[in-house]
Protein backbone atom coordinates (compact mmCIF):
# COMPACT_ATOMS: atom_id res chain seq x y z
CA UNK A 1 0.00 0.00 0.00
CA UNK A 2 1.47 3.08 -0.66
CA UNK A 3 2.56 5.30 2.06
CA UNK A 4 0.36 8.00 2.99
CA UNK A 5 1.69 11.11 2.76
CA UNK A 6 -0.78 13.70 1.46
CA UNK A 7 -1.74 15.93 4.38
CA UNK A 8 -5.04 14.68 5.44
CA UNK A 9 -3.79 11.49 6.02
CA UNK A 10 -1.01 12.79 8.09
CA UNK A 11 -3.55 14.58 9.71
CA UNK A 12 -5.63 12.11 10.10
CA UNK A 13 -2.67 9.70 11.38
CA UNK A 14 -1.61 12.14 13.91
CA UNK A 15 -4.98 12.69 15.58
CA UNK A 16 -5.52 8.34 15.80
CA UNK A 17 -1.56 8.39 17.14
CA UNK A 18 -2.72 11.22 20.05
CA UNK A 19 -5.45 8.58 20.73
CA UNK A 20 -3.75 5.80 20.89
CA UNK A 21 -1.13 7.46 23.16
CA UNK A 22 -3.21 9.18 25.57
CA UNK A 23 -2.18 8.67 29.38
CA UNK A 24 -5.78 8.70 29.93
CA UNK A 25 -8.38 6.42 28.92
CA UNK A 26 -10.01 7.63 25.88
CA UNK A 27 -12.16 6.40 23.19
CA UNK A 28 -12.62 8.21 19.55
CA UNK A 29 -16.20 7.65 18.36
CA UNK A 30 -18.42 8.32 15.33
CA UNK A 31 -22.01 9.64 15.40
CA UNK A 32 -22.99 6.01 15.29
CA UNK A 33 -20.87 4.76 18.86
CA UNK A 34 -18.69 2.84 16.96
CA UNK A 35 -15.36 2.77 17.59
CA UNK A 36 -12.57 4.68 15.72
CA UNK A 37 -9.23 4.37 17.98
CA UNK A 38 -9.11 3.31 21.42
CA UNK A 39 -5.81 4.31 23.93
CA UNK A 40 -3.79 1.69 24.97
CA UNK A 41 -4.51 3.06 28.43
CA UNK A 42 -8.11 2.17 27.68
CA UNK A 43 -7.33 -1.52 26.77
CA UNK A 44 -5.05 -2.53 29.02
CA UNK A 45 -7.15 -0.45 32.11
CA UNK A 46 -10.52 -2.58 30.61
CA UNK A 47 -9.19 -5.59 29.53
CA UNK A 48 -9.95 -4.79 26.10
CA UNK A 49 -8.17 -6.51 23.29
CA UNK A 50 -7.23 -3.20 21.10
CA UNK A 51 -6.92 -5.21 17.90
CA UNK A 52 -10.26 -5.71 17.94
CA UNK A 53 -11.50 -2.46 18.78
CA UNK A 54 -11.23 -0.46 14.90
CA UNK A 55 -14.84 -0.22 13.95
CA UNK A 56 -16.77 -2.15 17.06
CA UNK A 57 -19.70 -0.69 18.49
CA UNK A 58 -19.06 0.52 21.84
CA UNK A 59 -21.89 -2.04 22.77
CA UNK A 60 -20.44 -4.96 21.63
CA UNK A 61 -16.77 -4.11 23.53
CA UNK A 62 -15.68 -6.99 25.85
CA UNK A 63 -18.39 -9.15 27.18
CA UNK A 64 -20.94 -6.15 26.51
CA UNK A 65 -20.02 -4.87 29.47
CA UNK A 66 -19.95 -1.33 27.62
CA UNK A 67 -23.79 -1.58 26.72
CA UNK A 68 -25.74 0.67 29.02
CA UNK A 69 -28.32 2.45 27.78
CA UNK A 70 -28.41 5.49 29.42
CA UNK A 71 -24.48 5.94 28.28
CA UNK A 72 -25.76 5.18 24.79
CA UNK A 73 -28.62 8.18 24.76
CA UNK A 74 -25.89 10.70 26.46
CA UNK A 75 -23.65 9.92 23.41
CA UNK A 76 -26.34 9.98 20.34
CA UNK A 77 -27.14 13.82 22.62
CA UNK A 78 -23.76 14.38 21.97
CA UNK A 79 -22.86 13.34 19.06
CA UNK A 80 -26.23 15.43 17.63
CA UNK A 81 -24.77 18.41 19.85
CA UNK A 82 -27.32 18.85 22.47
CA UNK A 83 -25.06 18.14 24.98
CA UNK A 84 -21.70 17.34 26.38
CA UNK A 85 -20.92 14.04 28.74
CA UNK A 86 -19.78 16.06 31.83
CA UNK A 87 -18.78 13.69 35.27
CA UNK A 88 -20.90 10.88 34.20
CA UNK A 89 -20.99 8.09 36.89
CA UNK A 90 -21.65 4.62 35.86
CA UNK A 91 -20.38 0.89 37.48
CA UNK A 92 -18.62 -1.42 35.05
CA UNK A 93 -20.25 -4.61 35.85
CA UNK A 94 -17.81 -7.62 34.30
CA UNK A 95 -18.10 -11.32 35.28
CA UNK A 96 -15.92 -12.56 37.48
CA UNK A 97 -14.36 -9.13 38.07
CA UNK A 98 -15.06 -6.26 41.02
CA UNK A 99 -17.52 -3.99 39.70
CA UNK A 100 -15.68 -0.32 38.97
CA UNK A 101 -16.74 2.93 39.37
CA UNK A 102 -16.11 4.74 36.25
CA UNK A 103 -16.44 8.69 35.51
CA UNK A 104 -16.70 9.47 31.43
CA UNK A 105 -16.40 12.47 29.75
CA UNK A 106 -17.30 13.03 26.06
CA UNK A 107 -17.94 16.31 24.05
CA UNK A 108 -18.54 16.42 19.94
CA UNK A 109 -15.01 17.72 18.66
CA UNK A 110 -14.87 20.49 16.65
CA UNK A 111 -11.99 20.14 13.69
CA UNK A 112 -13.62 20.84 10.62
CA UNK A 113 -16.65 22.23 8.65
CA UNK A 114 -18.88 19.77 6.99
CA UNK A 115 -16.79 16.83 8.50
CA UNK A 116 -17.74 13.95 10.13
CA UNK A 117 -18.91 13.55 13.38
CA UNK A 118 -16.59 12.66 15.89
CA UNK A 119 -16.56 12.24 19.65
CA UNK A 120 -14.12 12.08 22.12
CA UNK A 121 -15.05 9.87 25.30
CA UNK A 122 -12.60 9.74 28.09
CA UNK A 123 -12.78 7.40 30.80
CA UNK A 124 -11.19 7.73 34.41
CA UNK A 125 -11.62 4.51 36.76
CA UNK A 126 -12.28 6.20 40.33
CA UNK A 127 -12.63 3.11 42.39
CA UNK A 128 -9.75 3.21 44.47
CA UNK A 129 -10.02 6.66 45.07
CA UNK A 130 -13.29 6.36 46.25
CA UNK A 131 -12.59 3.42 48.93
CA UNK A 132 -9.50 5.79 49.83
CA UNK A 133 -11.98 8.41 50.38
CA UNK A 134 -14.38 6.57 52.13
CA UNK A 135 -11.82 4.79 54.81
CA UNK A 136 -10.58 8.21 55.54
CA UNK A 137 -14.62 9.71 56.54
CA UNK A 138 -14.45 6.59 58.40
CA UNK A 139 -11.69 7.19 60.13
CA UNK A 140 -12.40 10.89 60.77
CA UNK A 141 -16.03 9.92 62.11
CA UNK A 142 -13.98 6.82 64.51
CA UNK A 143 -11.71 9.76 65.32
CA UNK A 144 -14.91 11.95 66.31
CA UNK A 145 -16.43 9.66 68.19
CA UNK A 146 -13.24 9.17 70.25
CA UNK A 147 -12.87 12.19 71.32
CA UNK A 148 -16.33 12.53 72.93
CA UNK A 149 -15.99 9.04 74.38
CA UNK A 150 -13.05 10.56 75.75
CA UNK A 151 -14.13 13.90 76.82
CA UNK A 152 -16.85 12.25 78.31
CA UNK A 153 -14.80 9.80 80.26
CA UNK A 154 -12.80 12.97 81.36
CA UNK A 155 -16.01 14.94 82.56
CA UNK A 156 -16.84 11.70 84.76
CA UNK A 157 -13.80 11.46 86.29
CA UNK A 158 -13.55 14.74 87.58
CA UNK A 159 -17.06 14.20 88.98
CA UNK A 160 -16.27 11.37 90.55
CA UNK A 161 -13.15 13.38 92.41
CA UNK A 162 -16.06 16.29 93.09
CA UNK A 163 -18.31 13.64 94.45
CA UNK A 164 -15.48 12.14 96.95
CA UNK A 165 -14.16 15.41 98.25
CA UNK A 166 -18.08 16.60 99.24
CA UNK A 167 -18.94 13.41 100.71
CA UNK A 168 -15.67 14.00 102.53
CA UNK A 169 -16.68 17.07 103.81
CA UNK A 170 -20.26 15.70 104.54
CA UNK A 171 -18.52 13.60 107.16
CA UNK A 172 -15.73 15.94 108.96
CA UNK A 173 -16.51 17.15 112.31
CA UNK A 174 -14.03 20.04 111.94
CA UNK A 175 -15.06 22.90 110.17
CA UNK A 176 -11.28 24.02 109.49
CA UNK A 177 -11.15 20.64 107.76
CA UNK A 178 -14.64 21.42 105.78
CA UNK A 179 -13.17 24.19 104.85
CA UNK A 180 -10.33 22.26 102.84
CA UNK A 181 -12.25 19.64 101.52
CA UNK A 182 -14.56 22.76 99.77
CA UNK A 183 -11.72 24.55 98.51
CA UNK A 184 -10.48 21.27 97.25
CA UNK A 185 -13.79 20.48 95.45
CA UNK A 186 -13.28 24.71 93.74
CA UNK A 187 -10.36 23.50 92.65
CA UNK A 188 -11.35 20.29 90.96
CA UNK A 189 -14.03 22.45 89.34
CA UNK A 190 -11.51 25.11 87.58
CA UNK A 191 -9.81 22.21 86.25
CA UNK A 192 -13.77 21.14 85.45
CA UNK A 193 -14.47 24.17 83.80
CA UNK A 194 -11.18 24.03 81.26
CA UNK A 195 -12.43 20.47 80.45
CA UNK A 196 -15.64 22.27 79.27
CA UNK A 197 -13.88 25.12 77.39
CA UNK A 198 -12.18 22.47 75.48
CA UNK A 199 -14.68 20.18 74.54
CA UNK A 200 -16.48 23.17 72.52
CA UNK A 201 -13.21 24.70 71.32
CA UNK A 202 -12.05 23.06 68.24
CA UNK A 203 -7.77 23.35 67.88
CA UNK A 204 -7.20 22.47 71.88
CA UNK A 205 -7.04 26.32 72.49
CA UNK A 206 -8.91 28.19 75.20
CA UNK A 207 -10.48 31.52 75.66
CA UNK A 208 -9.41 32.68 78.51
CA UNK A 209 -12.53 35.09 79.08
CA UNK A 210 -15.38 32.92 78.71
CA UNK A 211 -13.14 30.43 81.08
CA UNK A 212 -12.45 32.61 83.21
CA UNK A 213 -16.32 34.20 83.31
CA UNK A 214 -17.64 30.49 84.13
CA UNK A 215 -14.89 29.63 86.79
CA UNK A 216 -16.31 32.92 88.61
CA UNK A 217 -20.04 32.10 88.03
CA UNK A 218 -19.40 28.62 89.84
CA UNK A 219 -17.30 29.93 92.34
CA UNK A 220 -19.59 32.55 93.19
CA UNK A 221 -22.77 30.43 92.51
CA UNK A 222 -21.43 28.36 95.56
CA UNK A 223 -19.53 31.30 97.95
CA UNK A 224 -21.77 34.33 97.54
CA UNK A 225 -25.21 34.30 99.18
CA UNK A 226 -26.24 38.49 97.69
CA UNK A 227 -24.48 38.55 94.73
CA UNK A 228 -25.62 42.60 95.15
CA UNK A 229 -23.58 42.99 97.98
CA UNK A 230 -20.18 41.04 97.18
CA UNK A 231 -19.93 41.54 93.03
CA UNK A 232 -17.47 38.87 91.22
CA UNK A 233 -16.38 40.31 87.53
CA UNK A 234 -14.50 39.36 85.18
CA UNK A 235 -12.42 41.79 82.42
CA UNK A 236 -10.19 40.44 80.39
CA UNK A 237 -9.68 40.87 76.63
CA UNK A 238 -9.63 38.38 73.81
CA UNK A 239 -6.70 36.54 74.55
CA UNK A 240 -6.31 32.68 73.78
CA UNK A 241 -4.15 30.42 75.01
CA UNK A 242 -2.91 26.78 75.30
CA UNK A 243 -4.66 24.22 78.07
CA UNK A 244 -1.68 23.83 79.89
CA UNK A 245 -1.55 27.44 80.46
CA UNK A 246 -5.42 27.93 81.30
CA UNK A 247 -5.05 25.23 83.52
CA UNK A 248 -2.57 27.12 85.59
CA UNK A 249 -3.68 30.33 85.18
CA UNK A 250 -7.76 28.81 86.06
CA UNK A 251 -6.34 27.46 89.75
CA UNK A 252 -4.30 31.10 90.18
CA UNK A 253 -8.09 32.49 89.69
CA UNK A 254 -9.55 29.85 91.66
CA UNK A 255 -7.47 30.51 94.69
CA UNK A 256 -7.14 34.63 94.57
CA UNK A 257 -10.84 34.70 94.21
CA UNK A 258 -11.56 32.21 96.87
CA UNK A 259 -9.18 34.38 99.40
CA UNK A 260 -10.92 37.19 98.45
CA UNK A 261 -14.09 35.94 99.47
CA UNK A 262 -12.97 34.81 102.75
CA UNK A 263 -10.96 37.92 103.92
CA UNK A 264 -11.52 40.90 102.45
CA UNK A 265 -15.02 41.29 103.36
CA UNK A 266 -15.85 40.66 106.80
CA UNK A 267 -19.24 40.84 108.61
CA UNK A 268 -21.77 42.90 106.20
CA UNK A 269 -19.39 44.88 104.05
CA UNK A 270 -20.07 45.10 100.54
CA UNK A 271 -17.82 44.96 97.77
CA UNK A 272 -16.10 43.96 94.07
CA UNK A 273 -13.93 41.75 92.70
CA UNK A 274 -12.52 41.86 89.77
CA UNK A 275 -10.42 39.10 87.92
CA UNK A 276 -8.49 40.35 84.55
CA UNK A 277 -5.53 39.39 82.02
CA UNK A 278 -4.32 41.08 79.17
CA UNK A 279 -1.50 40.37 77.10
CA UNK A 280 0.18 41.84 74.31
CA UNK A 281 2.69 39.77 72.55
CA UNK A 282 4.49 37.38 74.80
CA UNK A 283 3.92 39.28 77.83
CA UNK A 284 0.59 38.99 79.86
CA UNK A 285 -0.62 40.01 83.17
CA UNK A 286 -3.01 38.42 85.50
CA UNK A 287 -4.78 40.41 88.18
CA UNK A 288 -7.98 40.00 90.70
CA UNK A 289 -8.37 42.74 92.90
CA UNK A 290 -11.09 43.38 95.49
CA UNK A 291 -11.70 46.56 97.28
CA UNK A 292 -12.63 45.38 100.68
CA UNK A 293 -10.53 45.31 103.98
CA UNK A 294 -7.04 45.11 102.28
CA UNK A 295 -3.57 43.45 104.04
CA UNK A 296 -2.97 43.09 107.37
CA UNK A 297 -0.89 45.29 109.07
CA UNK A 298 1.51 42.99 110.08
CA UNK A 299 2.47 40.84 107.20
CA UNK A 300 3.42 38.08 109.51
CA UNK A 301 0.30 37.44 110.82
CA UNK A 302 -0.82 37.08 107.23
CA UNK A 303 -0.37 32.72 107.53
CA UNK A 304 1.19 31.66 104.16
CA UNK A 305 -1.74 28.91 103.41
CA UNK A 306 -1.69 25.95 101.12
CA UNK A 307 -3.10 28.44 98.84
CA UNK A 308 -0.26 30.87 98.52
CA UNK A 309 1.68 27.61 98.23
CA UNK A 310 -0.38 26.91 95.00
CA UNK A 311 -0.48 29.83 93.06
CA UNK A 312 3.43 30.60 94.02
CA UNK A 313 4.17 26.90 92.75
CA UNK A 314 1.75 28.20 89.69
CA UNK A 315 3.39 31.43 88.82
CA UNK A 316 6.57 30.37 88.67
CA UNK A 317 5.60 27.23 86.25
CA UNK A 318 4.22 30.27 84.18
CA UNK A 319 7.21 32.31 84.20
CA UNK A 320 5.66 35.09 86.13
CA UNK A 321 6.21 37.28 89.01
CA UNK A 322 3.79 37.75 91.84
CA UNK A 323 2.91 41.41 93.05
CA UNK A 324 0.93 42.55 96.16
CA UNK A 325 -0.07 45.86 95.94
CA UNK A 326 -2.49 48.16 98.24
CA UNK A 327 -5.94 48.99 96.44
CA UNK A 328 -6.38 51.65 98.83
CA UNK A 329 -9.12 50.39 99.22
CA UNK A 330 -8.61 46.74 99.04
CA UNK A 331 -5.93 44.29 97.88
CA UNK A 332 -4.16 43.70 94.08
CA UNK A 333 -2.65 40.65 93.59
CA UNK A 334 -0.96 40.38 90.42
CA UNK A 335 1.02 37.67 88.08
CA UNK A 336 3.04 39.44 85.60
CA UNK A 337 4.95 37.44 82.67
CA UNK A 338 7.39 39.38 80.91
CA UNK A 339 9.30 37.91 78.08
CA UNK A 340 12.69 38.85 77.95
CA UNK A 341 14.15 37.75 74.33
CA UNK A 342 17.61 35.58 74.21
CA UNK A 343 20.49 37.78 73.94
CA UNK A 344 24.42 36.07 74.54
CA UNK A 345 24.90 35.59 77.58
CA UNK A 346 21.31 35.97 79.26
CA UNK A 347 18.83 33.61 80.33
CA UNK A 348 15.20 33.59 78.40
CA UNK A 349 11.64 33.89 79.96
CA UNK A 350 9.68 34.89 82.49
CA UNK A 351 10.94 37.49 85.31
CA UNK A 352 11.66 41.06 84.46
CA UNK A 353 11.07 43.25 86.84
CA UNK B 1 -45.38 19.44 103.44
CA UNK B 2 -44.37 15.48 102.21
CA UNK B 3 -41.09 15.19 100.51
CA UNK B 4 -40.51 15.36 96.94
CA UNK B 5 -39.55 12.68 95.57
CA UNK B 6 -36.61 12.23 92.84
CA UNK B 7 -35.47 9.37 90.56
CA UNK B 8 -31.67 9.38 90.54
CA UNK B 9 -30.28 7.55 87.20
CA UNK B 10 -26.63 7.17 87.60
CA UNK B 11 -24.45 4.29 86.73
CA UNK B 12 -20.87 6.05 88.74
CA UNK B 13 -21.71 4.51 91.92
CA UNK B 14 -19.13 7.24 93.76
CA UNK B 15 -21.45 9.89 91.81
CA UNK B 16 -24.64 8.36 92.57
CA UNK B 17 -23.57 8.28 96.20
CA UNK B 18 -22.72 12.24 96.34
CA UNK B 19 -25.50 13.50 94.65
CA UNK B 20 -27.80 11.31 96.63
CA UNK B 21 -26.56 12.70 99.72
CA UNK B 22 -26.73 16.25 98.52
CA UNK B 23 -30.14 16.23 97.62
CA UNK B 24 -31.35 14.33 100.85
CA UNK B 25 -29.53 17.40 102.69
CA UNK B 26 -31.49 19.99 100.69
CA UNK B 27 -35.35 18.26 101.82
CA UNK B 28 -35.63 15.63 98.81
CA UNK B 29 -36.27 12.14 99.21
CA UNK B 30 -34.13 10.01 97.00
CA UNK B 31 -34.38 7.00 94.92
CA UNK B 32 -31.52 5.30 93.25
CA UNK B 33 -31.51 3.83 89.69
CA UNK B 34 -28.12 2.29 88.14
CA UNK B 35 -29.98 2.50 84.46
CA UNK B 36 -32.69 3.07 82.43
CA UNK B 37 -34.16 -0.45 83.09
CA UNK B 38 -34.40 -0.25 86.45
CA UNK B 39 -35.31 3.07 86.03
CA UNK B 40 -38.26 2.44 84.24
CA UNK B 41 -39.35 -0.65 86.56
CA UNK B 42 -38.98 2.18 89.65
CA UNK B 43 -41.60 4.07 87.37
CA UNK B 44 -44.05 1.60 86.33
CA UNK B 45 -44.15 0.36 90.53
CA UNK B 46 -44.85 3.73 92.00
CA UNK B 47 -46.42 6.77 91.16
CA UNK B 48 -45.11 9.35 93.88
CA UNK B 49 -41.81 10.27 91.63
CA UNK B 50 -41.83 14.15 91.45
CA UNK B 51 -38.71 14.67 88.90
CA UNK B 52 -35.86 12.22 87.22
CA UNK B 53 -32.76 13.07 87.38
CA UNK B 54 -30.75 10.81 84.60
CA UNK B 55 -27.25 10.48 83.21
CA UNK B 56 -27.36 9.87 79.45
CA UNK B 57 -24.65 7.55 78.99
CA UNK B 58 -25.73 4.19 80.91
CA UNK B 59 -24.84 0.39 80.44
CA UNK B 60 -28.23 -1.23 79.45
CA UNK B 61 -30.02 -1.06 76.07
CA UNK B 62 -31.63 2.26 76.85
CA UNK B 63 -29.87 5.38 76.70
CA UNK B 64 -31.03 8.42 79.50
CA UNK B 65 -31.91 10.62 76.18
CA UNK B 66 -34.29 7.66 75.25
CA UNK B 67 -35.30 7.32 78.80
CA UNK B 68 -36.43 10.64 79.44
CA UNK B 69 -38.64 10.39 76.15
CA UNK B 70 -39.94 7.63 77.18
CA UNK B 71 -40.79 9.01 81.04
CA UNK B 72 -42.16 12.48 78.93
CA UNK B 73 -44.63 9.71 77.02
CA UNK B 74 -45.90 7.26 79.61
CA UNK B 75 -45.41 9.74 82.90
CA UNK B 76 -45.62 13.35 81.56
CA UNK B 77 -46.46 15.61 84.65
CA UNK B 78 -42.51 14.04 85.79
CA UNK B 79 -40.15 16.61 85.68
CA UNK B 80 -36.75 15.67 83.68
CA UNK B 81 -33.56 17.07 84.61
CA UNK B 82 -30.94 15.09 82.07
CA UNK B 83 -27.03 15.90 82.56
CA UNK B 84 -24.20 14.60 80.39
CA UNK B 85 -20.12 14.86 80.09
CA UNK B 86 -20.93 15.82 76.41
CA UNK B 87 -23.10 18.41 75.18
CA UNK B 88 -26.17 17.35 73.10
CA UNK B 89 -28.27 19.38 71.21
CA UNK B 90 -30.69 20.78 72.42
CA UNK B 91 -33.55 19.37 69.82
CA UNK B 92 -32.63 15.78 71.13
CA UNK B 93 -34.76 16.41 74.47
CA UNK B 94 -37.85 16.33 75.05
CA UNK B 95 -40.13 19.29 75.79
CA UNK B 96 -39.16 21.17 79.32
CA UNK B 97 -36.51 19.05 80.04
CA UNK B 98 -33.67 20.36 81.49
CA UNK B 99 -29.84 19.42 80.72
CA UNK B 100 -26.77 19.92 82.84
CA UNK B 101 -22.82 19.23 81.94
CA UNK B 102 -21.32 17.30 84.20
CA UNK B 103 -19.39 17.86 86.54
CA UNK B 104 -22.08 19.48 87.95
CA UNK B 105 -22.20 21.64 91.47
CA UNK B 106 -24.30 21.23 94.00
CA UNK B 107 -25.83 23.93 93.64
CA UNK B 108 -26.58 23.83 90.31
CA UNK B 109 -28.40 20.91 90.84
CA UNK B 110 -30.70 22.31 93.51
CA UNK B 111 -31.27 25.55 91.09
CA UNK B 112 -32.22 23.31 88.07
CA UNK B 113 -34.45 20.96 90.64
CA UNK B 114 -36.39 24.13 92.02
CA UNK B 115 -36.99 25.66 88.57
CA UNK B 116 -38.16 22.55 87.38
CA UNK B 117 -40.34 22.47 90.44
CA UNK B 118 -41.49 26.01 90.63
CA UNK B 119 -40.53 26.92 94.06
CA UNK B 120 -37.64 29.51 95.50
CA UNK B 121 -34.46 27.45 96.99
CA UNK B 122 -34.43 27.29 100.55
CA UNK B 123 -32.06 30.47 101.76
CA UNK B 124 -28.68 28.49 102.36
CA UNK B 125 -27.23 29.17 106.02
CA UNK B 126 -24.06 31.66 106.02
CA UNK B 127 -21.57 33.20 107.79
CA UNK B 128 -20.06 36.45 107.06
CA UNK B 129 -21.90 36.69 103.95
CA UNK B 130 -20.17 33.73 101.93
CA UNK B 131 -21.63 30.66 102.24
CA UNK B 132 -19.53 27.91 103.70
CA UNK B 133 -22.25 25.04 103.26
CA UNK B 134 -24.35 23.76 100.69
CA UNK B 135 -27.83 22.93 100.79
CA UNK B 136 -30.31 23.67 103.73
CA UNK B 137 -28.83 21.54 106.52
CA UNK B 138 -25.43 22.85 108.61
CA UNK B 139 -23.18 20.90 108.32
CA UNK B 140 -22.33 20.09 112.43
Amino acid sequence: MAPQTTPDAVGLNLALALVTSSAAPLLLLDSDLNIIAASGSFCSAFQINIAQTKGLPLADMGAGEWKVAQLASLLKATAAGYAAIDGYEMDLVREGRPVRRLVLNAQKLQYAEGAEIRIALSVSDVTDARIAAKLKDDLLRDKEVLLQELHHRVANSLQIIASVLLQSARKVQSEEIRTHLHDAHHRVMSVAALQQQLAVSKLGNVELRPYFKALCASIGASMIRDHNQISLDVTSDDSVTTADTSVSLGLIVTELVINALKHAFPGDRSGRILVDYRSRGPNWTLSVGDDGMGMPEDPRSAKAGLGTSIVQALAMQLGGQITVADANPGTKVSVVHTYVPILAGQSAAGSAV
Amino acid sequence: MEKRVILLVEDEALIRLATTALLEDAGYSVIEAGNADVAIRILESRSDIGAVFTDIIMPGSVDGLRLSHAIRDRWPPVHLLVTSGLSVPIENFPRKARFLRKPYTPVQVLKALSDLFGFDPEPYQYRNNVTQNYGRVAYR
